[in-house]
């Protein structure tokens, strides 16, 4: 296996925390807070991650495959997280524990519940507004009432986080490669 | 109007039945959001609904909105009083009142024992079917009114026959029809509505989840217990709805020493585990099964566990463990023995520290260690205390730490064995309730006896039996094991 090269590339607007494990080719977007003890490993291939997103902490995000894994703007990735969809659209929602294989690609606002586990035998996609619920991964669409709000609500999070994250945590810059 | 649902503001969600929020709508989308810098306080507007955070099902998929956040029960009402059910029984009153009231004003003069005024006709109604004349039966009367008797009589005859507003014949044709209508254009399961999110409405509703209305939220009740023997309160909740806190909490584990069962075999793979895979190996999934069977516990093996043991009381314990017979899993005596699995417990006492507030620690650690009298020996911090009673290292003390001492036993697990791994345990703990009595204050008898309280502490002793699981065994296949005998 070819070594693992880091190539970290990461916004000046972004703020991730000393403490992230990251590996391999990482892009990381404006705007984007990645918290302490998240981890992102692009082991085969590269991540790109989009601007606006918030990724807490213990959230695991790896790519295991070649090709690059994009993810949108304005995502969440919730604690203890571990996501490895090939690509991930805008506006999603990923909850606690939530756990995402890699044959499942998200569209836009799309929301895993909590503790749910996704992992179809077969390649996916997941349409925009499905929401996957319950224990046994039930699946509904949301109508899409209220999701100004929601995306407001983000940004005014992710606003907070930018202005309390670095106040307490030291910040990893990008190599600047 | 259901009477154990909550009547005011508190719905259910008919998919997922998580208890709903009353959010405002969005404003009307500008097109492009990200123009919005102004970060308003709150960025919503009426009309509101119901909205449902888990599964994000909205009333408003059934036309359920409202004009204000608040007194929601009461904009309900209107839905509520349209339904069939409710004008069924409306009709059914109406149908009844003449002949309640004929039948109340006729009761109420001939005296009746004293708790059979009614002022509510649906329980004079039934009062008055509970004492109705059955055929080759003689009729109850403590008063001996026949008078009485014969004038009900007389009344119930004038009762017309009640016509229900829906014919149910017809009605069951019709929705029988539209169902079957339904049915054969179904594109997936999940448009039918499940038995468990129907059967709560008492009238047939229709079979679409679309047409799932929000629930009122079931009512539960807070209990208050007693102590079975002197009848004091133990536990008594707080009156408010919303409050999960107690007035009164007396419970043992204030009193009894918490015990947690760690498999230290089971850890340290834990930890194998963890170091592997952030190192990005291990994806293959037989080596996470390796890691995985190496924690776990294995017939013909046998592992050390370690029992841990809190202190909550102000005063150092000493804790002693015994072996209690496992009962009552095990059927016959052959399975029995075969299946008994060898523990090995700690059989000296072993103390454990009082509990202190937690700052005290960092001022004085040597205070602590000075009640252990048995002349064991530890270093400094206390950690790792050497055995010096002569038992083989696996049994015995593993650590003494504040108030918490971590003790070890062994379990040998035999060839044949299966299931969990659970055994009794007896607990039994003395401690010396060092306080003395103040004398003035408590309303002690005699001078004399508050001194002799205050003289000499008291032994105080508690047993309990606790069951301690360690797992299960994990059935492997042992591919060295062959056939031979």
């Amino acid at each position: 296996m070819p070594p693992i090269r880091d190539k970290f590339t990461i916004h000046s607007k972004a703020v991730v925390c000393q403490d992230v494990e990251l590996k391999g080719d990482i892009t990381i977007g404006a705007g984007t807070i990645v918290h302490p003890k998240a981890t992102i490993f692009a082991i085969a291939g590269p991540i790109v991650i989009g601007s606006g997103c918030i990724i807490e902490e213990g959230a695991i995000i790896v790519n295991r495959r070649k090709e690059v894994m994009r993810i949108g703007d304005d995502n969440l990735f919730e604690i203890g997280c571990r996501v490895e969809c090939p690509t991930i659209g805008n506006c999603n929602t990923v909850c606690t524990r939530a756990r995402v294989h890699h044959t499942v690609r998200m569209s836009s606002y799309c929301v895993i519940g909590a503790g749910v586990l996704v992992v179809p035998t077969e390649d996916e996609m997941l349409d925009e507004y499905t929401v996957i619920y319950g224990p046994a991964g039930e699946r509904r669409r949301w109508s899409g009432r209220g999701k100004v709000q929601e995306m407001d609500l983000r940004r005014k999070h992710g606003d907070y986080l930018r202005d309390m994250l670095p106040k307490f945590n030291r910040l990893r810059r990008g190599d600047g490669t | 109007m259901p009477e154990d649902r909550c009547a005011r503001n508190c719905f259910l969600c008919p998919n997922c039945r998580n208890t709903l929020t009353v959010v405002p709508s969005d404003p009307p989308d500008d097109g492009d959001m990200r123009t919005s810098q102004i970060v308003s306080a709150a960025l919503g507007e009426p009309p509101f609904f119901l909205y449902c955070n888990h599964c994000r099902w909205d009333s408003a998929e059934v036309d359920i909105t409202f004009e204000k956040p608040t007194g929601l029960a009461a904009q309900l009402q209107r839905f509520e009083d349209s339904a069939p059910e409710s004008l069924e029984f409306e009709r059914l009153k109406e149908h009844f009142e003449p002949f309640l009231r004929a039948s109340s004003s006729s009761a109420l003069p001939s005296a009746t024992p004293a708790h059979h005024v009614h002022t509510n006709p649906i329980t004079a109604a039934a009062s008055s079917a509970l004492a109705r004349d059955i055929p080759g039966v003689g009729k109850y009367n403590p008063l001996a009114r026949s008078r009485i008797g014969r004038d009900k009589h007389a009344h119930r005859n004038e009762l017309p026959d009640y016509k229900a507003r829906v014919e149910i014949a017809s009605a069951a044709a019709l929705s029988g029809e539209a169902d079957v209508e339904f049915m054969r254009h179904l594109e997936s399961i999940g448009e039918v509505a499940s038995l468990d999110q129907r059967w709560t409405n008492s009238w047939v509703a229709s079979l679409r989840a679309s047409d799932l209305k929000p629930l009122r939220i079931p009512l539960q009740s807070k209990k208050s217990k007693r102590c079975p023997s002197c009848r004091h309160i133990l536990i008594k909740p707080e009156q408010k709805a919303q409050s999960v806190r107690f007035k009164i909490k007396l419970v043992a584990a204030n009193y009894l020493p918490a015990i947690s069962v760690t498999l230290p075999h089971a850890q340290a793979a834990l930890e194998m585990m963890k170091r592997s895979s952030t190192l990005g190996k291990s994806t293959s999934t037989a080596a996470a099964d390796e890691q995985q069977a190496a924690g776990a516990l294995i017939a013909g093996h046998s592992y050390p566990f370690h029992l841990a043991f809190t202190n909550p009381l102000y005063d150092p314990i000493q804790v002693r463990l015994a072996k209690a017979v496992p009962q009552g899993e095990f059927v016959d005596a052959e399975k029995a023995r075969r299946s008994t699995f060898h523990i090995q417990l700690p059989s000296a006492a072993f103390p454990v520290a009082a509990y202190q507030e937690a700052w005290e620690y960092e001022d004085d650690e040597e205070d602590m260690f000075g009640l252990d009298d048995d002349g064991m020996e530890v270093d400094a911090r206390g950690k790792k205390a050497k055995d010096g009673r002569g038992k083989s290292r696996s049994v015995g003390i593993v650590e003494r730490r504040a108030n918490v001492t971590v003790v070890s036993g062994e379990v040998l697990i035999p060839k044949e064995a299966r299931g969990d791994v659970k055994f009794n345990m007896l607990v039994s703990y003395t401690y010396r309730s060092d306080d003395p009595e103040p004398g003035d204050d408590t309303e002690v008898a005699t001078p004399s006896r508050s001194q002799a309280a205050s003289r000499a502490p008291e032994m105080k002793n508690f047993s309990f039996y606790t069951v301690v699981d360690l797992g299960t065994i994990a059935y492997r296949e042992e591919p060295r094991l062959s056939v031979e005998p």
